[in-house]
This record gives structure tokens, sequence and C-alpha cells, in this order.
């Protein structure tokens, strides 16, 4: 399954001038670092209103650019009723920000002006 | 699409997210500001005036709808976009019931956000663009129904006696006597006399005895001949030639030195006059108003004024009511001031809100409708934005309490309202906007520690001298700063040197 869903991310790269859709990822890389960092650090804290805060603006981060596995798993560990620890949910965010953003820096490169 | 462009407020706590919002909207030609958090939007919401408002939902300190209900409930009317992820569709219909222009569900294609925001700020003109249209029409209502009545705003019972008495009296002869405190509008009623009479077509000319200098008066009034005095190089004509067929408006009649008078009153009996050094009389067909914002019965008991020219001139008696006996006339008033200076200021403002109309009704008003113009203008040109909000009025207003009952519409008082009013007090710097009088002095225990209490009339002399000293000598701006008319500096500082003439002689 694809990290990225291509009609949101390649309509952004059709949308927008290369420099401004490079600008959006290194600004969602840049999100991705600090929320993930975030993220971990509440849930080995046992905050969870910091753990919610970090996967709801992840999930934000993530549909913005079309990176729908990262959104449904930090959907998943914003949700309260969800079964899945921590310890669980984190692991699967992590792979799944990894290759969102593999495969939008590939995207970027393709994208005309690159 | 029309293309237009204005302000946009992002509200968006996701870097991304923002990010590629504003990647959407860059060469739309808006002028975008980006916030995170409620309280951030609805700060800049209040203070920069967005047209169009980008709100995310869920924000870190409070929810964007609570930001949508409270800018709503403030009476804002900017064009709101709710964007949000995962929305359901109760969630729209929570915000569009709560006031929403749109609803845009994330992610979004720019073609999407494009249509949507122009589409809120179209509708959002367009609602602009028709409170303006009814705020005018109900002006233009008020001239022509009776809201108002030539030229005059207000529904009021006092009002409608007003202009009932204009109407009755308005083709007769008769000569019309106007009482009322200064700023009630007595030149206003003056002309809608004339312009409801057959004279109409003819001059309406005004005179303001009291801003004329005793020894010009008579000139003023009757003309002079070449030659008649030093000076006089050429024959001119008085105002009592000039209204030949039409109607002589004498303002501050209680003014007129009693020599004058008796000319005056041959005038009045005869319709014939004598200009200054002339060796024949004039006859003209001049129908008589006159005003005062003195009690006319008082100054003829006290000897002021001729009683034979009272009876001549108070013939039909019109009493303009004061601004705070007129109930909610004062926010018809307000209303239209506000829709004439916006436009003449190129500005926004369309309403005032609930509470800016509560302050508004709850001043006395002492200056009456001339002090409420300056009011409405003062805001318009300091403060912008499309509601009149409480904090842009004076803070004299916003002290004030609760009004009294509106008084009977009774004879005013022999002193002008505007001196009345106690003076501003020395320990208070001089406000760099216009600031209304303040409320008369409170009780000795309430009052303010270093106000240097001395007779009323000299702390009147000192706040006239000041304002004199303030404008380099210029009576219209000092009257203007003090709420007075001109004519009643004239009368001061005639009034001083008198005196100081006759401690020294």
């Amino acid at each position: 399954m694809s990290a990225i869903d291509p009609s949101i991310a390649e309509q952004l790269a059709q949308d927008l001038p290369p420099a401004d859709f490079r600008r959006i990822i290194e600004t969602f890389e840049d999100d991705l670092g600090r929320l993930a960092v975030q993220l971990e650090a509440a849930a080995v804290a046992g905050n969870w209103d910091g753990y919610q805060r970090a996967a709801h603006s992840l999930a934000g981060a993530a549909a913005a650019v079309g990176a729908v596995p990262l959104e449904k798993a930090a959907r998943v560990a914003m949700d309260p009723r969800s079964p899945h620890p921590p310890a669980v949910v984190v692991p699967v965010i992590r792979d799944c920000a990894v290759a969102a953003l593999r495969e939008l820096a590939a995207l970027a490169a393709r994208s005309p002006g690159a | 699409m029309s293309g237009a462009t204005g302000r946009v407020l992002l509200v968006e706590d996701t870097p991304t997210q923002a990010e590629v919002a504003k990647a959407h909207l860059r060469d739309l030609g808006h002028e975008i500001r980006a916030v995170e958090t409620a309280t951030e939007a609805l700060e800049v919401a209040r203070s920069w005036d967005p047209d169009a408002i980008l709100l995310d939902l869920e924000l870190p300190d409070f929810s964007g709808l609570e930001v949508l209900k409270t800018l709503r409930a403030e009476g804002s009317e900017t064009a709101v976009i709710v964007i949000t992820a995962n929305a359901s569709m109760n969630t729209a219909v929570e915000v569009m019931r709560a006031g929403a222009t749109d609803f845009l569900p994330k992610p979004y294609p720019k073609a999407k956000l494009v249509f949507t925001l122009q589409n809120a700020m179209e509708k959002r003109a367009l609602v602009i663009e028709k409170r303006a249209l009814e705020s005018e029409l109900q002006a233009a209502r008020a001239l022509t129904s009776r809201q108002g009545f030539m030229g005059f705003i207000g529904a009021s019972p006092a009002m409608q006696a007003v202009y009932r008495t204009i109407e009755n009296v308005a083709a007769s002869r008769a000569n019309i006597f106007i009482t009322g405190e200064s700023g009630t509008g007595k030149e206003l009623a003056a002309e809608a006399v004339h312009k409801a009479s057959p004279r109409a077509g003819k001059p309406f000319v005004a005179l303001n005895c009291g801003a004329i200098p005793r020894d010009l008066l008579e000139s003023e009034i009757f003309g002079h001949v070449k030659g008649a005095f030093t000076g006089a190089t050429e024959t001119r004509l008085g105002a009592a030639k000039q209204a030949d067929g039409g109607t002589l408006f004498l303002d501050e009649i209680g003014e007129m030195p009693l020599e004058m008078q008796v000319k005056l009153l041959r005038f009045v009996q005869t319709g014939s006059f004598q200009p200054v050094g002339g060796s024949r009389p004039e006859k003209v067909d001049v129908r008589f108003v006159c005003a005062t914002n003195r009690d006319p019965l008082a100054e003829v008991e006290a000897g002021r004024f001729r009683e034979d020219l009272y009876y001549r001139l108070y013939v039909v008696p019109i009493e303009l009511p004061p601004l705070r006996a007129r109930g909610q006339d004062v926010l018809l008033i307000a209303r239209a001031f506000l829709t004439q200076f916006s436009r003449e200021e190129r500005k926004r403002f369309r309403s005032f809100t609930p509470e800016a109309e509560g302050a508004i009704l709850a001043y006395p008003w002492p200056g009456n409708v001339r002090q409420l113009q300056n009011v409405v203008r003062n805001v318009v040109v300091l403060h912008e934005g499309e509601r009149v909000e409480a904090a842009m009025l004076p803070a004299t207003l916003l002290r004030a309490g609760p009004r009294a009952a509106p008084a009977p519409a009774a004879i005013p008082t022999a002193i002008p309202t505007a001196l009345a009013e106690p003076a501003m007090p020395a320990a208070e710097p001089a406000p760099a906007a216009w600031q209304p009088p303040p409320e008369p002095a409170p009780a000795p225990s309430a009052e303010p520690a270093g106000i240097e209490i001395m007779p009323l009339a000299e702390m009147e002399r000192r706040l006239i001298l000041a304002a004199l000293d303030q404008t380099g000598q210029d009576v219209p701006r000092a009257a203007s700063l003090l709420e007075i008319n001109p004519s009643t500096i004239y009368r001061k500082l005639q009034s001083w040197r008198g005196a100081k003439q006759r401690v020294t002689a």
C-alpha cells in the first residue's frame, strides 16, 4: 500500500509552483520530526492529553499532503476508545511517517522544475 | 469570479496545513495573516477586521466553533469558512447553524479553496451592500416620512408635535418664535418653516444676532449707504432687503441690544426700515422667524428684551425638545450620521453594537444633536471596522449612568446648556481627540482630588481663554472645542471687557 494518496499529493504538486510544493514537504518534515518526539515523550510519560494533541497535529499534517496511512494511524492514537496502546501505535506511526516522506521526496523530485 | 481581493485570516495550528493554505492563496492578491490559536484568532479578528476567516475547528486552546460563535455574538459579519478534517454531516450542520459562511473538508484542492473563499467574500460584500442600501433607504424614509421631516430626523412624539406645528403655520404670514437648547436644530426648524411656506422660492436669510458686534448689527440687518460711517465705502444691502419676499431668520434674538430692539420693533410693525446713513425708508415683505436658547419671557421680565417686541415676534412658538427628551430618536440620528460620515470618510462602518447603542441612549447629550454629530464623526474618523463598538465612544459617554426620565418639554433655561455644564477638571490633560463635556459635577465626596474649586463663572472664563490660547485666538475653533456658538465667546469677551472698563473707570 502506498504511503501517500497520489490524488491528493499529485494534485498539490500540480496546483503549486515547485518551490511552494517543496516548502510544504519541508514543513511537513519539520512537523513530523517535532510531533513524533512529542508523541513518544507523551507516551513514555503517560501524558494522555499531550499524546492526543500530538496525534491530532500529526493527523492534520498528514492529511494536508495526502499521507493517508499516517493520518489513519494518528487518528487511532487520537481515539480514546482505541484498543491499541501507544506502545503498538507509535512504531506504526513512525514507519508510516518515514514511508510518506520517502514518497513525497520522490514526487518532489519528479515535479517540473525540480 | 470577480477577482476581488481582501484581508484573509488563516486560523490553523498545524504548520503543514497552514503552509498548504498559504501556498494556495499566495497568488490571489489577498492580504493574509495566520494565527495558530483560538485566542489569537479572536484578537486579530477584532482588531484587523478581516473580510474572511479560514477557521480550523480543532485548535489548541479552545475550539474554532467557539471562535465562530463569539464573533457572531459580537456582530461580526466577516465571512467564516470552517475547515476541518474528518468532518461529519453533523459538524457541518452545527457550524453552519453557528453562522459559518461555508464549510470545507480537508484535504481540499486549490480550486475548491479559491472558489469557496471567493464565494464567501462575494456573499459578504453583498451583505454589506444590502445593509448600506437599507441604511440609506431608512435615512431617506426618515427624511420623507414621519421618522423625519424637512431635514429633521426623529419619530418621537415631541418631534411629531414640532412637525405638525411647522406644517400648520408654514402657509400663514405669522411670525414664528423658536426656542430650544443649543444644538437642537433651531435654524433647521426656521428653514423648514421657510421651505414649507409659499415663500420657499424666495430667499431665506439667516442672521445670528449674537455673533455680530453690537455696532455692526444695525448695518447687517438694514444695510448702509456709502459713506454712512468710516469704512462704509460701498452701499450695502442688509439682511432685511436680501430677504424681501422670503424669510428673515434672526437667531439668538435675545442677544440683540435694547436700542436695536427698538428699530427692529418698528420694522416688524411697519415692514419698513431705513438703512444706516439712508435718508428714506424702504419697505419689504418679510416673514420673521426668531430663535433663542433662553426663556424669552424671563428675558422680558428681566428687562433685557422689550415686551412689545416679544409680543410682535412670539406669535407662534415652536419649542424644540432637547435630545435627551426624544427617546429613540437619538439612535435614528446617530445611525443617519454614521451612514453619512462613513460615506464621506470612505470608511466601512454600518451600524452600532447593542452596547454602543445602549451607551448612546443612556447619555444625556447636553450639547444635543450637534454634540452627537461630533461624537459620531470622531468615531468614524478615528476608528476602523463595520460596527461601532462601545469602546470606540468617548469615555464620558461610557461613564454616564442611565439618564434621567425624559424632561417634560419645558421652556429652556436662561443659560445656554453648554455653558451650564461644569468645566473640564483642570487636573485632567486635554484629550487628543474630541471629548464631550463631562457629566454634572459629582457630590463633593466623590470629587477627584486636585480640582480647584472656584466660582463657575471664573472656571468658564478660564476655560474659554484657554481654548482661545490653544487655538491661536481662533474664535470659531475655540467655540468648536467648547461646543458652544462662537457668538457666546464674543458675548463673553465683550462682557468681560465691559466689566474691566467699569472697574478701571
